[in-house]
């Protein structure tokens, strides 16, 4: 602390006594986030109007038409199932997580995150081997035949359900169990009294989860597309994304003109029913009354009592052990295969550009979405507040495969094309993960007094030193809890990745190239070690905040 | 030194007014309370003060300075949070360390004022220890160990004892209010605990619907209110409507329409004006009626007695006028039993009358 930083930080501190300075501050995160977040993201749709032929042309060849229209119905369909899959199993989860305490209850807890440090082109790999070992694939898996759609619901409840689960305990733990203990001193089962007391109190939680899974199943490409690769079946049954993927990998079969047109009509579908369902989801879940004047007491005291919620949390605990850890960690089965060539070099120079990717678009997040969040936070009641909050959710909400074509076009307008690409995948890759990173601030900053902030300034601290001095460092846990799942996700991005572009050879790409290829024990290789090296990062960053707080105390 | 003026100060927040006109002038060294019920706008004329609200119109004043524009963290004055607000992360020295950080002075001094600061509010022994490992009474004392040493000359409290137990709230009354004294700071306390105001500000402005309506020291506003509300806000008084039928410089006298008649202090109404009487339920007395007491000014059927500890609190139905209640020494619970017809009757000093408000009594008298 000595020299230029604390010159600088003087400067910014003196700076922020200024309301005008706090403005611009804002106005220019306001404008970042608006222009190079938002409006790349779905500009696409614009291409309706001004490029309508290539669309039209895609919309008067029932070919292209049928299977267009059959590869997003698949999407949404598939959504909707992995969603509902995942309430159903996602609440009891929940449930032992918040409320109940057990041994090893920690080790579940971490485990059940894991899928989400998984790249998804991961995930694809491992889940196609669990369920079905195809030929082509070395290792022996459970041989079950089930088709292409059915494997696909299995794969998305992988990356769904921890999301699911998540969005319900951060929920469930803010629900406080008096509620719940008056209404059995009142006379009702445990299971009416969650019924009536509990769920409906819940709504705020369930609209999140089902919007974060839906969206993030139906946006999934490289999963997607690894696993129909693997089971050899990836020119025949498309989801939306999978079918972008698909039109990249394979240039011969339409013109360009027929794949510009597909891409934008796939994209803008996407994108329009993604923003539909953003808005029906929250008011038919604001909307929907559980039925609370009827009870079943004794119904009630039989789910209540003997071996039902017993069993009920063994099918919990089986249905995660069987459905989401064991296929997402049979990829290390290949360990016990002979270990085969991998051109270390390709794959190194691949893992250091996703994190170089991964690293800039969670910096810039941090730094242009911490006025955005604190903004929110402070001003959920009025008008600009509540409409920021809603448009942090578009980029999550867009199927990222859309978004990102939709961002190549946008910049590509501007001349910025394939030159650029590693700054276009960056610029990218900050639009998916920007709202992970708001989200889980604005979450933090709620939670926070704001009298902390307001007694440090009466204490003579400017602005900006109430935020790095006390508000900063009470936020920080949940800073780098989004940081971390930020880096997390854009590192098993594949849909955005290649809709942007073709060059850019970050994990996930140089993985799906090996499948393609059939070179599944080296895919199967590089994914190992990058989980790896994930796992090493993650571990040293707990490790570090830990220590640091730890010395703080 | 400080001398704080709030000069006619308006605040609306989407439609609702939290100061409607508000002024009050603060002497130096001076510990005022501002009492009011929920809602009459005492927070917002605290943050007013120390410039986290900004007004929508009038002036705020420090020492003869217009500091209205002034940023917060240039006013020196402090404020201690009813959630005491000590910073989580950082332990009870860095805690009340924060202002001299601030503020850049030389760490020598910086020590040494934490130390003493410390060493006042008793807890030196606990200065490594985080906030959440203090019980309430010592977090509370660090907040206020942290605003002491911040230098500031003016210090704001909202509600501060909020969040304790009775008993401690009690003790650490006398406790606040003379380290403040001994520091020489002057005080804004912000509270809803009459008893709080009573017995620690050296003056208490009493507000409501964003106004100040009496600013005096406790025994001006406890025996001398300057409406009903706050006859009736600041220990509780037994109200009568009447109308006035006799005043002249030896007292008043209020008649019901039932005809009854009550006896108060001398006021400025005429015969004929409609009035509201209070007498504060301790001035009320009882007495056994027997033949000639003409003390009594009523007669009532004593309804309930409730039992307080050292007092006792009797309820009597009196005709035409309703429930009168009296507070006496808990040696007379065993006096009297329901049923019971006694006399009431209060010195005519201690009733005060005041002309009917315009918006009636009944709005005159809610306490939110």
């Amino acid at each position: 602390m000595d020299g230029a930083p604390v010159s600088f930080l003087k400067r910014v501190d003196e700076l922020s006594g200024s309301s005008k300075v706090r403005r611009s501050w804002f106005a220019f995160a306001c404008a970042v986030f608006i222009i190079v977040i938002v409006v790349p993201s779905i500009f696409v749709v614009t291409k309706l109007f001004t490029d309508w032929g290539l669309v039209d042309s895609v919309i008067n060849n029932d070919g292209i038409r049928d299977t267009v229209l059959s590869a997003v119905a698949n999407s949404f369909s598939i959504a909707l199932v992995v969603t509902v899959i995942d309430i159903v199993v996602g609440l009891p989860m929940a449930w032992i997580m918040v409320r109940k305490d057990f041994k090893g209850k920690k080790w579940l807890d971490t485990l059940l995150d894991m899928p989400l440090a998984f790249p998804t082109a991961v995930l694809g790999i491992s889940v196609v081997m669990f369920w079905g070992a195809p030929e082509g694939v070395e290792l022996p898996g459970l041989g079950i035949v089930v088709s292409p759609y059915v494997m696909m619901i299995f794969l998305h409840i992988l990356f769904t359900y921890p999301y699911m689960v998540r969005s319900l305990s951060a929920i469930l733990e803010q629900i406080e169990p008096n509620f719940e203990t008056a209404a059995m001193t009142l006379g009702a089962s445990k299971w009416t009294a969650f019924r009536t007391i509990t769920l409906p109190l819940f709504r705020a939680g369930l609209a999140t989860g089902f919007i974060l899974c839906f969206a993030r199943s139906l946006s999934e490409t490289g999963g997607t597309y690894i696993a129909l690769t693997m089971m050899g079946v990836e020119s025949t049954f498309f989801t939306g994304p999978s079918f972008i993927s698909w039109l990249k990998s394979d240039t011969s079969v339409y013109s360009a003109d027929e794949m510009m047109g597909a891409q934008i009509l796939i994209s803008v579908i996407m994108i329009v029913l993604a923003l539909l369902l953003l808005v029906v989801v929250r008011k038919a879940i604001a909307g929907f009354h559980i039925p609370l004047k009827k009870v079943w007491p004794d119904l009630g005291r039989k789910l209540s009592r003997g071996p039902l919620p017993k069993a009920k949390d063994v099918l919990t605990i089986a249905f995660l052990l069987v459905v989401v850890l064991l296929p997402a960690f049979y990829i290390f089965m290949y360990l016990t295969q002979p270990i085969p060539d991998i051109d270390y070099g390709v794959l190194l120079g691949s893992i250091a550009t996703s994190f170089l990717v991964a690293g800039v678009a969670v910096a810039v997040d941090i730094v242009i979405g911490v006025p955005m969040a604190m903004y929110i936070a402070r001003h959920r009641d009025g008008k600009l507040g509540q409409t920021l909050d809603g448009l942090v959710n578009v980029p999550l909400i867009i199927p990222t495969t859309a978004l990102g074509f939709s961002l190549a076009l946008f910049w590509g307008g501007f001349g910025l094309s394939e030159s650029f690409a590693l700054l276009l995948v960056i610029l990218g890759h900050i639009s998916f993960t920007y709202p992970l990173v708001v989200r889980n601030l604005i979450g933090a900053i709620e939670e926070v007094d704001p009298a902390y902030e307001e007694v440090a300034m009466t204490l003579g601290a400017k602005p900006f030193q109430a935020f790095r001095k006390v508000l900063f460092p009470i936020v920080k846990s949940a800073v780098i809890a989004g940081g971390i799942l930020a880096f997390t996700r854009s590192l098993g991005e594949t849909g955005a990745t290649t809709a942007i572009s073709n060059t850019v050879n970050t994990v996930p790409i140089y993985i799906t190239k090996l499948v393609q290829s059939g070179d599944y024990t080296e895919a199967a290789m590089c994914s190992i070690v990058l989980i790896a090296i994930c796992f090493v990062i993650m571990l040293v960053l707990r490790l570090v905040t830990s220590r640091r707080s730890g010395r703080d105390a | 030194m400080p001398e704080i003026i709030l000069d006619d100060l308006r605040k609306e927040f989407d439609g609702v007014v939290a100061a409607d006109g508000l002024s009050l002038t603060i002497g130096d060294g001076e510990y005022v309370c501002i009492l009011g019920p929920t809602g009459a706008g005492k927070t917002t004329c605290m943050r007013m003060v120390c410039g986290l609200t900004k007004p929508d119109s009038g002036r705020v004043l420090m020492d003869g300075r217009d500091v209205t524009d002034d940023s917060v963290d240039s006013r020196n004055a402090t404020m201690l949070s009813q959630t005491y607000a000590l910073f989580p992360h950082l332990n009870v020295y860095d805690n009340v360390m924060f202002a001299p950080r601030i503020k850049e002075w030389p760490e020598d001094s910086s020590k040494q004022i934490v130390r003493s600061m410390l060493h006042m509010v008793h807890l030196e022994q606990k200065a490594e220890w985080k906030p959440g490992e203090l019980s309430g009474g010592q977090q509370q004392r660090i907040a206020l160990a942290r605003a002491l040493a911040s230098g500031s000359k003016v210090l704001l409290l909202d509600e501060p004892l909020r969040a304790l137990d009775a008993r401690l709230r009690i003790n650490l009354r006398k406790e606040l209010r003379s380290m403040a004294k001994e520091m020489g700071l002057t005080c804004i306390h912000v509270t809803h605990d009459q008893d709080e105001a009573l017995e620690m500000a050296d003056k208490i402005a009493v507000i409501r619907k964003g106004r100040i309506i009496q600013f005096g020291t406790p025994r001006e506003v406890f025996e001398d209110p300057a409406t009903p509300f706050v006859a009736n806000f600041v220990g509780r008084s037994n109200v009568i409507v009447g109308r006035v039928v006799e005043s002249t410089p030896e007292g008043t006298i209020v008649e019901t329409q039932s005809g009854m008649r009550f006896p108060a202090r001398p006021s400025d109404l005429a015969a004929g004006d409609e009035a509201v009487l209070t007498v504060k339920v301790g001035f009320t007395k009882i007495t056994r009626m027997q033949e000639g007491q003409p003390s009594a000014v009523c007669v009532g059927t004593i309804e309930r007695i409730l039992y307080e500890g050292v007092t006792v609190t009797v309820e009597i139905a009196v005709e035409g006028v309703g429930l009168l209640s009296a507070k006496l020494p808990n040696r007379k619970y065993e006096e009297y039993s329901p049923g019971d017809s006694v006399g009431v009757y209060w010195m005519p000093d201690k009733a005060s009358v005041f002309p009917m408000p315009p918006e009636g009594i009944e709005d005159e008298m809610r306490l939110d």
